[in-house]
């Protein structure tokens, strides 16, 4: 059976990524991002999901002591990985990008144009509806990156590494109202499976 | 959390849920005396159903009046759970005065869910003293503890997961059989114990019920015309299938904040209609939302169309979205947006608020479209109330509200 813990920042809508793994036959659960290297290991995961939080990433050198924990397994933790709202801007800010406030913040459903699908938005082309909610936004991807995904407002909704299978998303797949979002998970759980 | 097998399976299975569920409250309670606090809604109903089946005899249902229900609810409910298949004894505890009182000359809305908090297991450590009960079973599920946790808001039910220790403070345990689950696992479970429809689909009340609903101050009046209100929305919109809808007062204050005087410029920029149209008032007293994962105690925006506009309603449908938006991105201090449906010259002092949601979880909503000439017609019923002069429509969908006000 597949494992793929989530990491618990304190997000709303962290249990219900939970819940979209447990329904797609994956055996998942919440961790918190201070968990010791050596303890994620022994649960022998086969890939990582990261969700979102009400914290702020815009100054990556004064992160609150969770968010500082989430970069360092965003470093340190070399399996396909899914990063979702404020762990999206995590990433883009641990590999060297930029997160800003958004000049237009986004609450409630946001209409996402897919320029490259990168795998992870497989048959999402050209656009749907996803439910979003953040004051900030990735404004610029980190170098190996390319950008996947754009709204009217937000330029960076989604992008994935050159290499490896990592991905961020502004977007949350895990809420019911983004309809799409469990092809979302099941694009990821294809990748985890072939890795 | 996450420690039931059962949610862990490949999706939800309501008879493995039951038989581990069952076995280990029958551990947990050994033989003793347990009270279930019901409301008549879906997640308590259905606790104390599987709660039932573990402990037989031993488990004493009581409801609270809180003064803050529903029309003839406490009474209905009971006479309810005491028919087949439920069959359910319950006892109730009239305590309306008590939680009136507790709440009176708070304003904010979590001073006055914390302040009902305490009143409610104040009544229920009484109670458990009455029955020389040790544990307290309740229908939390989990977007109470997910919401209380992440700071969006106070419910009245959540105690261990915010560090009160239940045994310390009150002296008695809670038992949360449900604590997993979604709304939507609980109807699931609720339909295999062969709840009848009108339980196992019953719409969500608030622990807090229409105190929450009450925005502001609360006063005799807000409540009795509030309990009105709520009776005509929901016999109005019951025919559609709407998860959640309902009615909440708000006086017609306004908030006078220098800051604010271009929102009418955003909500015609927002609507591309002529500036001469559109008519936004801000409300003074505060409404919960939620951006960016965070709690956003934030003003509430009415917005008045001319009467040409707002007779296209319909086709404004994708424009309503854009308008509240519109506006929720421009001012960080405005979390909701409602329409206006009807208002009158020379009306008393409140604004009645109709919301109708879809949502499968209660994590996110969607508005729901009411056709216009519904809204009118429930506008019109409430005129029937002196004191009420607007009624509005929220158009807002959570995120960036929540499904109720406060």
């Amino acid at each position: 059976m597949t494992t793929i813990p989530v990491v618990y920042v304190k997000g709303q809508y962290n249990h219900l990524i939970v819940r979209n793994l447990k329904e797609l036959g994956v055996e998942s659960k919440l961790l918190t991002p201070s968990v010791p290297l050596e303890q994620l290991e022994s649960m022998n995961p086969d890939a990582l999901v990261m969700g979102g939080g009400p914290q702020s990433v815009r100054s990556p050198n004064q992160l609150t002591g969770e968010l500082a924990d989430a970069a360092r397994l965003i470093r340190q933790v070399k399996l396909p990985m899914l990063c979702i709202c404020v762990t999206h801007q995590l990433l883009a800010t641990a590999f060297g990008g930029v997160t800003e406030a958004a000049q237009k913040p986004e609450f409630g459903p946001v209409e996402i144009s897919v320029i490259d699908e990168g795998r992870i938005l497989e048959g999402l082309k050209p656009s749907f509806t996803a439910w979003e909610s953040h004051n900030d936004e990735v404004v610029k991807a980190p170098e190996g990156f390319r950008v996947l995904a754009k709204s009217n407002n937000c330029e960076i909704e989604a992008m994935r590494h050159d290499n490896r299978p990592v991905f961020g998303v502004q977007f949350h797949p895990e809420v019911s109202h983004t309809v799409k979002g469990v092809d979302l998970f099941k694009n990821f759980l294809h990748i985890v499976e072939e890795t | 959390m996450g420690k039931r097998l059962s949610v862990a399976v490949e999706g939800f299975h309501p008879s493995t849920f039951l038989s581990e569920e069952t076995a280990r409250l029958h551990d947990l309670a050994r033989g003793k005396k347990v009270i279930s606090a019901v409301s008549g809604g879906v997640d308590s109903t259905v606790a104390t159903l599987v709660a039932r089946q573990a402990l037989g005899d031993n488990l004493l249902p009581i409801m609270i009046d809180t003064g803050f229900l529903r029309l003839g609810e406490p009474e209905r409910v009971k006479e309810r759970l005491a028919k087949p298949p439920t069959s359910l004894r319950v006892s109730l505890v009239h305590a309306g005065g008590r939680f009136l009182a507790s709440v009176k000359g708070e304003t904010t809305a979590e001073e006055k869910r914390k302040k009902f908090r305490e009143t409610f297991y104040q009544i229920l450590k009484e109670e458990a003293e009455k029955e020389g009960c040790e544990f307290i079973l309740q229908g939390t599920i989990a977007p109470d503890w997910i919401e209380t946790q992440g700071g969006i808001k106070t419910q009245h039910n959540i105690l261990e997961q915010v560090g009160i220790d239940p045994a310390t403070t009150y002296g008695f345990k809670i038992i949360e059989p449900l604590a997993d689950l979604y709304k939507d696992q609980v109807r699931t479970l609720g339909r295999h114990l062969h709840l009848p429809n009108e339980l196992s689909e019953r719409q969500p009340f608030p622990g807090p019920g229409l105190l929450v609903r009450c925005i502001g101050n609360v006063t005799k009046e807000k409540i009795r015309v509030l309990k009105e209100a709520t009776k005509m929305v929901e016999t109005s919109l019951s025919p559609f299938n709407y998860e959640q809808y309902f009615a909440a007062v708000i006086e017609n204050r306004f908030a006078k904040d220098p800051s604010l005087e271009t929102v009418s410029e955003t909500a015609s920029e927002a609507l591309g209609l002529p500036k001469y149209e559109v008519h936004a008032d801000v409300f003074e007293d505060r409404v919960t939302g939620v951006k960016g994962d965070q709690r956003c105690y934030g003003l509430l925006a009415g917005v008045k169309l001319s009467e040409e506009s707002r007779e296209t309603y319909g086709w404004l449908q994708d424009r309503l979205r854009q308008l509240q938006a519109g506006i929720v991105e421009k001012f960080p201090d405005i979390t909701r947006v409602a329409l206006l449906v009807k208002e009158r010259r020379g009306g008393g002092p409140l604004s009645i608020l109709v919301r109708a949601v879809s949502t499968r979880d209660f994590m996110t909503a969607a508005v729901s479209p009411v056709p216009w000439k519904i809204l009118k017609d429930i506008g019109q019923q409430i005129f029937k109330e002196e004191s009420v002069s607007r009624v509005y429509y929220d158009i807002t969908p959570k995120p960036p509200g929540t499904v109720e006000f406060e």
